[in-house]
């Protein structure tokens, strides 16, 4: 029965991770920037619901509340960090660097004006437990489950059906159609990072309702949601989704052995196991 | 008895792209070979080959009758073949001079540790190394920029200074990968007459060109190369009046 | 004066872990948030040996020593295999991984608790116990780090990293063994960094989890981006600069329950602005 129980658990958190892949996921195939303060934006959500929820405001309008901050934030860091820098053709290295800053800059002014305790939130739904057949499911993980679902799903509908979503899959899918058609950048990658940032927003916002919130909890997710892109292949949002699921059941199961302290060991190793045998991913394409 | 370079039954997939297509074909020691054919017929691919930065699904490499397929580059230039590369990779950031002491065989002081428990000796041989560089600049005719940075040399320089890194490995055979395309006519005279000069100096030199004027000048034998394999080989002269061949040269190109 | 001194004696001390860093971001170019993995395991090492007296202070420096060659070599060796992005998640994954391991591993480390009673470095069976006897050696192991720094940069080995650094392919298209060149970096960014991890935890007599963090890494980095890439002018500056911010932040009045996020942020800044405005720092060569 414990086996079952945490095996649910890291579906429902799981499906939460695969949609911050799948959000990475589409910004790196478009960009090819490795967005590390993408698990800022991340943080952000949570906190920015926390606050609406402090003042009132009802959850699902505090969800997309946090949601248009979190786009906000995404395109201001295409707009005003990662453009300029392209413009001054600046290495992969320095791309890299700025972003990290960034991360560090959002996470410490969350530390700062919130301070870097856990903060709860007090909703009685979401703690609210729903016995079914021996397993318990919060109203959070219930809440987790579908939204994160249908996230995915509004992704790949995105991916497959837009005219917008289908270039980005051909650009992403051939770095050789990439060099030649080089989707026109500055709008494109805007709003691609703007989206990503409003979808990131969800799992943001719903996985510390069981967890609390923390400055620096931003991390380890993205952590986990880049390993699952790369195992799953990138280009490949299913696969990144899809992964995402894997790693973290096996995060879970594995408390079964050792204490979970340890469980980003589990990750790590899995990324390392599929770095020796599968460099390129299961699902990428070619 | 062997071929000089000789390179056979060489097969290699992308995905579900045939890029060399049992291809094979042999060069004699001495001569400038031109490589010709439409773009993607696997002339870049078939020098990725032959120095040892892919690794055919097929097929074997040889040169003076030793197999070559399968060996790292810095095995293959130690075996005596140095390419050039179409978009030339040079070290913008550094010198003319540190680029052509990059191309010569490793000495002292490039392992960490004699570098830093020996510095006078390493400061001594480098200095004797860095004469070396100079005279292979001198060959090319840039010893006056030795220490300009490469970003701040001509597009003509640039392409002077891949031939002298590529003869700073003491290679004997040279595989340059278009080595007058872009420049202009001046340029391109020199860089034809130091490709003559290289030959006259004892190298063999196989060269991919787009130039049919270039080709006719300078070549003693051609490899035509179509969908990855050698579709025709002969001189200049045999090839250029072939009329299918131009047909697929410049109706494909086209 | 000992307030200077101690100053001093940390910016000496991360002088040696600039240099590591310098060595793995600035001249072989890789991205790496997990420095202070391999600072930390070196200060491990080295307090456990004291702490247990199964050695003295300059045995178990080597010990540390070798022992953070080993492992920066095998840390930075997936980036050799993999493009420079997968290696960003293999660093910040190692970074985590090793405060998972210092945090949780209370018999070697101490756990969150720390360990104290370090004793102080000896040399040869003579204790350095006062804080100037101490800035003299933090000075000579600083001044040698910075002499092979200097030494390995002006040699063919030097330029050799910077081509590597510039254009791998055509370093092995070249002839030479690149692969080589670039593990024996590492190897010497290991070297540096568990010098600097066995000196600090012997100079501060307690080490705890936080000095070896995320956020530590993070300061490395931004000392190597403050300082500026290849030079060993950068990779002194860049210590010096970043170990005084924080000594300016107290003159502005900021509660102390901020002050390590005021700090952090800080860091972020400076990163976002020398990345868009000076990628060469404030003496260095462009990143």
């Amino acid at each position: 029965m414990l086996l079952l129980q945490l095996l649910v658990n890291g579906i429902v958190t799981g499906c939460a991770l695969g949609v911050v892949a799948v959000s990475f996921a589409l910004v790196y195939a478009t960009t090819r920037i490795f967005h590390i303060a993408h698990a800022g934006v991340y943080t952000l959500g949570g906190y920015l619901a926390w606050s609406l929820l402090a003042h009132g405001v009802p959850e699902p309008l505090a969800l997309l509340g946090a949601m248009a901050g979190c786009t906000v934030l995404g395109a201001a860091i295409q707009h005003f960090l990662y453009a300029p820098l392209e413009r001054r053709r600046a290495t992969h290295l320095i791309v890299l660097i700025a972003s990290l800053g960034a991360l560090a800059v959002i996470q410490n002014l969350i530390a700062a004006v919130y301070s870097s305790d856990i903060l709860e939130f007090t909703i009685p739904w979401a703690s609210a437990v729903v016995t079914l057949g021996g397993l318990r499911l919060t109203g959070a993980q219930l809440a987790t489950l579908a939204l994160s679902l249908a996230a995915f799903v509004g992704m790949l509908w995105f991916a497959h059906r837009t005219l917008l979503g289908k270039r980005i899959r051909a650009v992403a899918s051939n770095p050789f159609l990439a060099e030649i058609t080089r989707l026109e950048p500055r709008a494109v990658y805007v709003t691609v990072i703007a989206i990503a940032s409003a979808v990131v927003c969800i799992p943001g916002v719903l996985v510390p309702l069981d967890l609390g919130l923390q400055p620096y909890g931003g991390v380890t997710p993205l952590l986990t949601a880049t390993i699952a892109m790369i195992a799953g292949g990138v280009g490949s949002l299913g696969g990144a989704f899809l992964f995402a699921v894997v790693i973290v059941v096996l995060q879970n199961l594995s408390l079964l052995v050792m204490p979970g302290e340890w469980s980003i060991g589990v990750t790590f190793a899995i990324f390392v196991v599929f770095m020796l045998f599968r460099p390129r991913g299961l699902f990428a394409a070619g | 008895m062997s071929a000089y370079l000789e390179v056979s039954g060489v097969n290699q997939r992308f995905g579900g792209l045939q890029a060399l297509n049992d291809c094979g074909f042999a060069i004699a020691q001495g001569g400038i070979t031109c490589m010709v054919g439409p773009n993607g017929a696997g002339k870049t691919t078939i020098f990725n080959v032959i120095t040892g930065f892919l690794r055919p699904d097929t097929g074997h490499v040889a040169f003076r009758g030793r197999r070559l397929d399968g060996l790292r580059p810095q095995a293959i230039v130690a075996a005596g073949i140095a390419r050039s590369f179409q978009n030339l990779r040079l070290f913008v950031d550094l010198t003319a001079l540190e680029n052509v002491l990059i191309g010569l065989p490793s000495g002292f002081g490039e392992a960490p540790l004699g570098a830093l428990f020996r510095p006078f000796h390493t400061a001594r041989l480098d200095r004797a190394r860095r004469a070396q560089a100079m005279e292979r600049l001198e060959h090319v005719g840039l010893a006056d920029r030795a220490a300009e940075k490469v970003r701040n040399l001509s597009y003509g320089e640039q392409k002077l200074l891949t031939v002298a890194r590529l003869l700073a490995t003491g290679a004997e055979l040279l595989l340059l990968d278009e080595p007058a395309s872009g420049l202009a006519a001046g340029a391109l005279d020199q860089v034809m007459a130091l490709l003559r000069r290289l030959q006259g100096e004892g190298k063999t030199l196989l060269v991919v060109e787009h130039n049919t004027r270039v080709v006719q000048q300078i070549a003693d034998h051609v490899l035509f190369l179509h969908q990855g394999h050698l579709m025709a080989e002969g001189t200049p002269a045999q090839i250029i009046a072939d009329p299918a061949l131009a047909e697929i040269y410049f109706g494909g190109a086209l | 004066m000992d307030y200077f001194y101690s100053y001093l004696i940390l910016a000496e001390i991360y002088v040696l872990l600039g240099l590591s860093t310098n060595l793995l971001v600035g001249v072989v170019g890789i991205f790496s948030v997990s420095q202070a993995a391999v600072f930390g395991v070196g200060a491990y090492i080295v307090s456990d040996f004291l702490l247990s007296g199964t050695l003295s202070f300059l045995p178990a420096l080597a010990v540390a020593a070798v022992a953070c060659i080993v492992l920066n070599v095998l840390l930075t060796l997936p980036s050799l295999r993999v493009s420079g992005d997968y290696f960003v998640v293999t660093s910040f994954g190692i970074q985590l991984l090793a405060t998972a391991v210092f945090t949780n591993w209370t018999g070697g480390t101490g756990g969150a608790n720390g360990l104290p009673g370090v004793p102080p470095p000896d040399l040869f069976g003579f204790p350095l116990e006062e804080t100037r006897q101490i800035l003299g050696f933090t000075t000579v192991a600083a001044g040698l780090g910075c002499l092979a720094f200097w030494l390995a940069m002006r040699a063919p080995y030097g330029r050799l990293l910077k081509a590597i650094r510039e254009d791998e392919l055509a370093v092995a298209a070249a002839g030479k063994d690149v692969l080589r060149a670039k593990v024996s970096a590492a190897a010497l960014a290991g070297a540096f960094a568990g010098v600097a991890g066995g000196v600090y935890a012997t100079y501060m007599s307690f080490i705890d989890p936080s000095s070896f963090d995320l956020d530590a890494s993070v300061l490395l980095l931004t000392m190597v981006v403050v300082g500026g890439a290849r030079t060993l002018a950068g990779s002194i500056v860049g210590p010096f600069v970043l170990l005084a911010l924080p000594q300016l932040l107290q003159l502005v009045a900021i509660p102390t329950t901020v002050a390590a996020s005021a700090r952090q942020l800080l860091y972020g800044v400076l990163l976002i602005a020398f990345a868009v405005f000076r990628p060469q720092g404030l003496a260095g060569e462009r990143l």
